[in-house]
């Protein structure tokens, strides 16, 4: 591994991810700690808790059958239906409650988790399929001849269990940072708040900007509290399996359970990603007013003529901040793994997910607009004129984001055969060289995947462009205005030509995911 | 393998310097034909900013505040007023006593000229006609009535104009009237007996829907049911009591902006009655608050209703306070 390297890779998300963040804890005083918690924010705390928890299990629930369902038997459309699986995961949660918000007589808490759970159960769904997947043919060949399909089950259940449960925790963590849905679908009965409310409504206090980073420390801690343990099966082991003998199993045979099997993870695919996606086309076309094809095709022709440009602008820096993330992840995940000391840094690449986005995008602003930047010294780094450009937009995406492809990629390469890397540095073949031509064949379509990661929460990103100059350009902007200005058609067609550009590159990950075990094989 | 995303970096780094830096709070879909309008007449090249009310964002207000050291905005044109006089009370607003602004009324220009209001909107009450007659309807009260539970919404007032409106409420009926009502409005949203929506343009969804009776939202988003035939009114509430609450646009020049000749000659453009005519006749149907400004039929005159009569001063100075008071209400 070239230290170099590393450090440089380091010293970029440190620029990236983590000086807006020392920026803003700078404003912390004593006093601002000491008022945070008090007995209403604790109840919203417990709000917030229950609401994580209730979507967590919700979502293992539902996740952990369908992932086994689709990776690991012979359910019918199973090549189909677990590519499909993906898509609620990348959809807005809130188009999925605009959606369901008119489908269901269900509001307030019940709906939210619901929704959320709908949202992130493709989180466990894929953790468990992976595992499953790395399971070898001979452990689950002993298992079935000693008792059958039920023995290979049991044998393999204590392995998938902690990616699941990473998978639920990542859930959480999703769940608990969300205030829009919560909000959303409890305008109507009784309100349902939550902690990140509080966040929220506290940066519209003057002369409270300690308190308002403080507000955020709660949120902050929790989403922590849930994500390290998950980092910390990844690092256990439990999430690798494979090493160079690997031998895929055969699929297990359901017997008269397939089409039971088949139809309840297309019912959960009908009702997490295709219903959302055919209320809006519905809407697109006219909704209830008649719909028509000729409606469809105005509303589309209406939002790429309103937006085309927007959708083009985020386009291009969710694709830039995925393009510069992916190679920086690729090192660091590496690094990660391999490192005597990688799992220093590990909490250090986490925090800038950790943080809520309002934080991250006022720290950035903060920081890249300092009048220090201004100084004759200083002036010509160009900094003022990159405050206003799409660079700071696609800076603060990857360092907001660094964290999901650097841990997919320490992931697959604690999968990767060390015994190839030895070799080759035994040829003579250098740090550099190794990871290029050794390690990073191997582990492209986790790279691929890292890269969808990025690509598609850069493209959902709201928060944080409305504050950062170029960002305000974006797509979610023009979306969200015309959610405001209950623009149905137009909403609709916007929101389904979002999903349709952020689902494509998901759809392309899912298949090349499969592929996956092949290539490290 | 670094050689890619660095060039992806470089092509979206750099973007040529405006001549003008317009944030602007009015909604983009009306904003922005205006704006490009102007660049036309002037050969100005501006760059425009815009915010989103229907997200839990903290918006445009919070950028200026944190870019309070070095401006990178000229003008900020706001839909609302009461964060624009936030705005001038921290310092940050600029004195401009533009020469098109000499018609606007007293009430809506600051007098030390640091802001001036313009097209206004309404405070009203939307109303159902399948669900509710709207002459049974008067005013603010009538969203805690019996009669209505259940079948009523506001927006929970920690941003926009439903803030500026409960705000604005302290000044008018007191601080325990306001109090009182407030507090009331919170226990009936815990219990679901009046919805507390995410935003003015959800309560207006909700009542052309047909899932509410009525609620509070503003002119703007009850033209859009209007427009599109559904079976809604509009009711101006309290006449012969406190009056309705009007909130107009509001436009003013940031201190140290770095284009201050082109920040005034946007401003005397905005403020122009063509400008505010053009609002009147947009889908937002913004109120002129000049008399002699054209405007079509269903937009109403100031002089066609009882106006609440408030300091728009006083509610820009105690917002950040309230917003506190009610985010201990309301948010728990």
């Amino acid at each position: 591994m070239s230290r170099p390297l590393v450090a440089l890779c380091l010293l970029a998300a440190g620029i990236a991810g983590l000086a807006p963040l020392a920026v803003m804890a700078a404003r912390v005083s004593p006093a601002d700690l000491a008022t945070v918690l008090d007995a209403r924010t604790l109840d919203l705390l417990g709000r917030t808790l229950a609401l994580g928890a209730g979507a967590a299990v919700l979502a293992f629930a539902a996740g952990v059958p369908f992932g086994f369902l689709t990776a690991r038997t012979n359910v019918p459309g199973a090549g189909l239906l677990r590519p499909l699986g993906v898509v609620p995961l990348l959809l807005p949660p809130l188009v999925l409650a605009m959606s369901w918000i008119v489908l269901v007589d269900l509001r307030g808490a019940a709906l939210a988790i619901l929704i959320l759970a709908a949202g992130t159960f493709p989180l466990v769904a894929v953790f468990t399929a992976a595992a499953w997947e790395r399971i070898d043919a001979r452990r689950e060949e002993a298992a079935l001849l000693v008792g059958g399909s039920w023995a290979a089950v049991r044998m393999g259940f204590p392995l998938v269990l902690p990616p699941a449960l990473c998978g639920a925790s990542l859930a959480f963590v999703f769940a608990i940072n969300d205030f829009a849905v919560p909000d959303y679908v409890s305008s109507l009965g009784p309100k349902f708040n939550v902690y990140a409310d509080e966040v929220f409504a506290t940066w519209q206090i003057d002369h409270a900007d300690g308190k308002a980073v403080a507000t955020a420390l709660p949120l902050v801690a929790l989403t922590l509290a849930f994500l390290l343990p998950a980092l910390a099966l990844r690092r256990s082991g439990s999430l690798a399996t494979v090493d160079g003998d690997f031998r895929r199993p055969a699929p297990l045979d359901l017997g008269r359970w397939r089409w039971p099997a088949a139809f309840a993870c297309a019912a959960l695919v009908t009702l997490a990603a295709l219903v959302p996606v055919g209320r809006m086309l519905w809407e697109a076309g006219g909704g209830a007013q008649g719909w028509s094809v000729a409606g469809l095709r105005g509303a589309f022709a209406r939002a790429i003529e309103l937006c085309g440009d927007n959708l083009a602008a985020s386009l291009g820096y969710a694709t830039s901040a995925a393009t510069v993330a992916v190679p920086l992840a690729f090192v660091l995940g590496h690094a990660l793994e391999r490192a005597r000391r990688g799992r220093l840094f590990e909490w250090a690449l986490v925090l800038p997910v950790a943080v809520p986005g309002i934080l991250f995008g006022i720290g950035t602003i903060v920081l890249w607009n300092h009048p220090l930047w201004n100084a004759p010294a200083l002036r010509g780094l160009g900094v003022a004129s990159f405050y206003t450009g799409g660079g700071l937009v696609v800076l603060m995406w990857t360092g907001r984001f660094l964290a999901f492809p650097a841990l997919v990629a320490s992931g697959a390469v604690a999968s990767f055969d060390r015994r190839l890397e030895e070799a080759a540095e035994l040829a003579g073949a250098g740090p550099i060289r190794r990871l290029v031509a050794i390690v990073a064949p191997g582990l492209w379509p986790s790279l691929a995947g890292g890269w969808t990661l990025v690509f598609v929460l850069a493209m959902r990103e709201l928060d944080a462009a409305i504050l950062v100059p170029a960002a305000n350009e974006t797509v979610m902007i023009r979306l969200f205005n015309g959610v405001h200005f209950g623009r149905d058609d137009f909403v609709a067609a916007l929101a389904l030509l979002i999903v349709f550009v952020i689902v494509t590159p998901g759809l392309l990950w899912s298949l090349f995911a499969r592929r996956r075990m092949q290539v490290v094989a | 393998m670094l050689r890619t995303p660095l060039l992806a970096l470089l092509c979206t780094a750099c973007t040529p310097e405006p001549d003008l830096v317009v944030y602007c709070a009015l909604d983009q879909v009306f904003a922005e034909p205006l704006l490009a309008r102007f660049e036309k007449e002037t050969g100005l090249d501006v760059q425009m900013h815009f915010d989103t009310e229907a997200s839990k964002t903290v918006g445009l207000v919070r950028r200026l505040i944190e870019e309070k050291d070095q401006p990178r905005c000229d003008v900020f044109w706001n839909n609302e007023i009461a964060q624009t006089v936030r705005l001038a009370e921290l310092g940050m607003l600029a004195t401009y006593d533009s020469p098109s602004a000499a018609d606007i009324p007293p009430l809506f220009r600051d007098p030390q000229g640091r802001w001036t209001g313009f097209g206004a909107r309404a405070r009203i009450l939307i109303v159902n006609t399948d669900l509710a007659d709207p002459a049974e309807i008067e005013g603010m009260w009538d969203l805690l009535d019996p009669r209505w539970k259940g079948q009523v919404g506001i927006a929970r007032p920690l941003t926009g104009t439903t803030l500026t409106h409960a705000t604005a409420l302290y000044s008018v009926v007191g601080e325990e009237k306001a109090g009182e009502y407030l507090s009331r409005i919170q226990a009936a949203g815990a219990q679901g007996d009046v919805n507390i929506c995410s935003s003015n343009g959800q309560v207006m969804t909700l009542v052309s829907s047909g899932e509410l009776a009525f609620g509070w939202t503003d002119t703007d988003d009850f033209n859009v049911a209007r427009a599109k035939g559904r079976p809604v009114a509009a009711v101006y509430p309290d006449q012969g009591g406190i009056g309705t609450l009007v909130i107009p646009n509001t436009v003013a020049i940031l201190k140290g902006a770095p284009h201050p000749d082109a920040a005034r000659r946007l401003v005397d453009w905005a403020l122009s009655k063509e400008v505010e005519s053009a609002m009147a006749h947009s889908d937002s149907a913004q109120i002129p608050v000049r008399p002699d400004v054209s405007r079509p039929a269903h937009v109403r005159s100031l002089d066609g209703f009882e106006v609440m009569q408030v300091s728009y001063v006083a509610i820009g100075k105690q917002i950040a306070k309230r917003t506190e008071e009610f985010k201990e209400l309301f948010v728990r």
